[in-house]
C-alpha cells in the first residue's frame, strides 16, 4: 500500500446505488481518488469509504454514471473537530473544571504550627500572613519553604529553630522557642512600702532590713523594709519580702427584696429558615406564632466547602415560652445572699492571695423594696509594694 | 502494441534480467495465501460483486473468484482484495474470450 489514510484526514463512508458502479469507481480512481473498504451489498449497491478531498470528484461523476450516493457515516479528525465546535458548553465546562481542580489543588488550605506557645504561634501565623501565606491563598506564587524558614527565623527573634514543610495543600511548621539564659539583671536598689493601710500580722523579709514589726498599724506609703542594709551607708540592695497585714473594707450593698425570674417552661417551637446573605426565608414552622414575651434563640448553621463558607445558611429560631415568677425570700435569706454578693465583689477587686478573715454587718435597712446593707470585712493580704530608689545621681 | 514490439520487450527483459511486469505492462498479482490479493498494473474495474471481480489490464482481463470479496483499497492502478479467494482466471484479449 503506497498510500495510507492518516487518522487526521476526514473520511466519509457512502453507499453508492446505480447501474454502472464499477465504471463510476474507475472514473473516480483515475482522477486520483482513493477508495477503501469497498463492500458489495447487492448487485446495485456498494458501500465504500472515501476521503473528504475526493468528494467534489464524486459529485462530479455521480450524475454522468447515474449513481446515487447516500451518506452513511463520517469519521476522522476534521469531522470530530466540527462536531466538537457545536459542543462549546461542554468544552467550556471541561476547561472550567480542570481550572477549578488546578486552583483547588494549588490553594493552601491549612497551616499547622506545632511545638510553640499560643503567643508565638500567633506571631508565626501573622508573619506567614505578611508573606502571603494564609489559608485560601494560591500556593503557586508562594515562596519556597526554605525561604520561608529563613525569613521566619530572621523576623521572629524568639524562634530558635523552625521546620517548614509543605505537604500537599497544607503548611506544617514545627518551631522551637528560644530560651533566654540571660544574666539576671543587676539588683536594683529598692525599698518595700505599704500599699494599703493595715495591721501587720506576718512578715517575711528575705532581703533587706525590716523597719516595722508585727502588730504595727501602718498607713499607706509607710516604708516597711529598706534595701539599705546598713544605716546611712548609701549601699542598697533590692528588698524582697512579703508583709501580710490585716486590712479593713467597708462594703455597701443593695439587694432587692423580691427576686424576679423568668423561667422557661419547656414548651418551645422552632422556625426553620434558609438565609442567603441578609435575606432570611422561613421554610418550616413559621405558622406557629406566639405573642407572649418569649425568649428567642437564633442559631445559624453554615456550610463550608473546602474551607470556604457558602452564602446559604440554615437558621433555627427556637422560641421558648417563658413563665414569670416573683419570689419573696425571707429576710435572713436575702441578708445571706447580700453577704455572699458583697464577699464575692470584694474578692474580685483584691489580689489572689487575699483572704477574708471576718465580716460584720454594720447597718441593715430596707429602703424602697431593697435590702440595704453596710458591711465590714476584715481581710488578710499582702501589702508589700516594691519601690525603687533612685540612687546616687 | 505491435507484435515485434512485444517480442523486443520480451527479449530485453530476459536479456537484462528486468522484471517482466515493468517491461511488458502485465498485471502483477501478489496473493497472501488465499485471503489477500494485491493487483498492480490494472487499468480498470469491470465487475465487482462479493463472489467475483473482473479487472482489465493492458493485455486482457482478469477474473478473481472467491467468497465474501471486499476491496480493501482501490487506487488508480492498484487494488487490494480481501476475502476467501478461490481462483484467478486470465482471459486473454487476443483469444477474444471473456464473458
Amino acid at each position: 500500500m503506497s498510500k495510507n489514510l492518516p487518522v487526521f484526514q476526514g473520511r466519509i463512508t457512502i453507499k453508492v446505488k446505480g447501474g454502472s458502479i464499477e465504471s463510476f469507481m474507475q472514473a473516480c480512481v483515475s482522477e486520483g481518488c482513493v477508495l477503501s473498504q469497498i463492500k458489495h451489498l447487492d448487485d446495485s449497491t456498494v458501500l465504500m469509504t472515501i476521503r473528504v478531498q475526493d468528494w467534489p470528484t464524486f459529485k462530479k461523476y455521480r450524475k454522468r454514471h447515474r449513481c446515487r450516493i447516500q451518506f452513511v457515516s463520517t469519521e476522522g479528525l476534521p469531522f470530530f473537530y466540527n462536531a466538537q465546535k457545536k459542543k462549546k458548553a461542554l468544552w467550556l465546562a471541561i476547561v472550567c473544571s480542570c481550572l477549578a481542580v488546578f486552583l483547588l489543588a494549588n490553594t493552601l488550605w491549612s497551616i499547622k504550627v506545632e511545638g510553640l506557645e499560643p503567643e508565638l504561634e500567633a506571631a508565626v501565623k501573622s508573619q506567614l500572613d505578611s508573606y502571603g501565606i494564609k489559608p485560601g491563598s494560591l500556593s503557586i506564587s508562594m515562596k519556597q519553604p526554605r525561604e520561608v524558614q529563613r525569613l521566619l527565623l530572621e523576623d521572629i527573634p524568639d524562634l530558635l529553630w523552625v521546620g517548614v514543610k509543605k505537604q500537599g495543600t497544607s503548611y506544617q511548621l514545627y518551631g522551637v522557642k528560644q530560651t533566654n539564659y540571660d544574666e539576671p539583671e543587676a539588683p536594683r536598689p529598692s525599698n518595700i512600702v505599704a500599699s494599703k493601710k493595715g495591721m501587720i500580722t506576718k512578715m517575711f523579709i528575705s532581703k533587706g532590713r525590716p523597719l516595722v514589726e508585727v502588730n504595727d498599724v501602718v498607713k499607706k506609703g509607710k516604708m516597711l523594709a529598706t534595701g539599705e542594709l546598713k544605716e546611712d551607708s548609701g549601699k542598697y540592695v533590692e528588698a524582697v519580702g512579703e508583709v501580710l497585714a490585716e486590712t479593713w473594707y467597708r462594703v455597701e450593698i443593695d439587694q432587692p427584696e423580691q427576686i424576679e425570674q423568668t423561667l422557661t417552661d419547656g414548651n418551645s417551637s422552632t422556625v426553620y429558615s434558609i438565609a442567603i446573605g441578609k435575606v432570611s426565608i422561613p421554610v418550616w414552622g413559621f405558622w406557629r406564632k406566639n405573642d407572649e414575651e418569649d425568649r428567642e434563640e437564633r442559631y445559624e448553621q453554615t456550610f463550608e466547602l473546602f474551607g470556604w463558607e457558602l452564602p446559604v445558611r440554615i437558621g433555627h429560631n427556637t422560641t421558648y415560652e417563658n413563665e414569670f415568677s416573683a419570689q419573696q425570700p425571707s429576710k435572713e435569706q436575702s441578708v445571706k445572699e447580700a453577704l455572699k454578693n458583697g464577699r464575692n465583689s470584694l474578692l474580685v477587686n483584691l489580689n489572689e492571695d487575699a483572704e477574708i478573715l471576718d465580716e460584720k454587718i454594720l447597718h441593715q435597712g430596707v429602703d424602697r423594696g431593697k435590702v440595704k446593707l453596710i458591711l465590714l470585712f476584715k481581710v488578710e493580704e499582702n501589702i508589700a509594694e516594691t519601690k525603687y530608689v533612685s540612687q546616687g545621681d | 502494441m505491435s507484435k515485434w514490439q512485444n517480442q523486443l520487450r520480451n527479449w530485453v527483459s530476459q536479456y537484462f534480467d528486468l522484471p517482466a511486469d515493468v517491461m511488458l505492462d502485465l498485471p502483477r498479482i501478489t496473493t497472501i495465501g488465499s485471503i489477500h490479493a494485491y493487483i498492480e498494473n490494472c487499468t480498470g474495474l469491470l465487475h465487482f460483486s462479493d463472489h467475483e471481480i473482473r479487472i482489465s489490464h493492458r493485455r486482457g482481463e482478469l477474473s478473481i473468484k472467491g467468497k465474501d470479496l471486499r476491496i480493501k483499497m482501490m487506487l488508480k492502478e492498484e487494488l487490494l482484495l480481501e476475502g476467501k479467494l478461490l481462483s484467478i482466471d486470465f482471459i486473454d484479449e487476443s483469444k477474444g474470450g471473456g464473458d
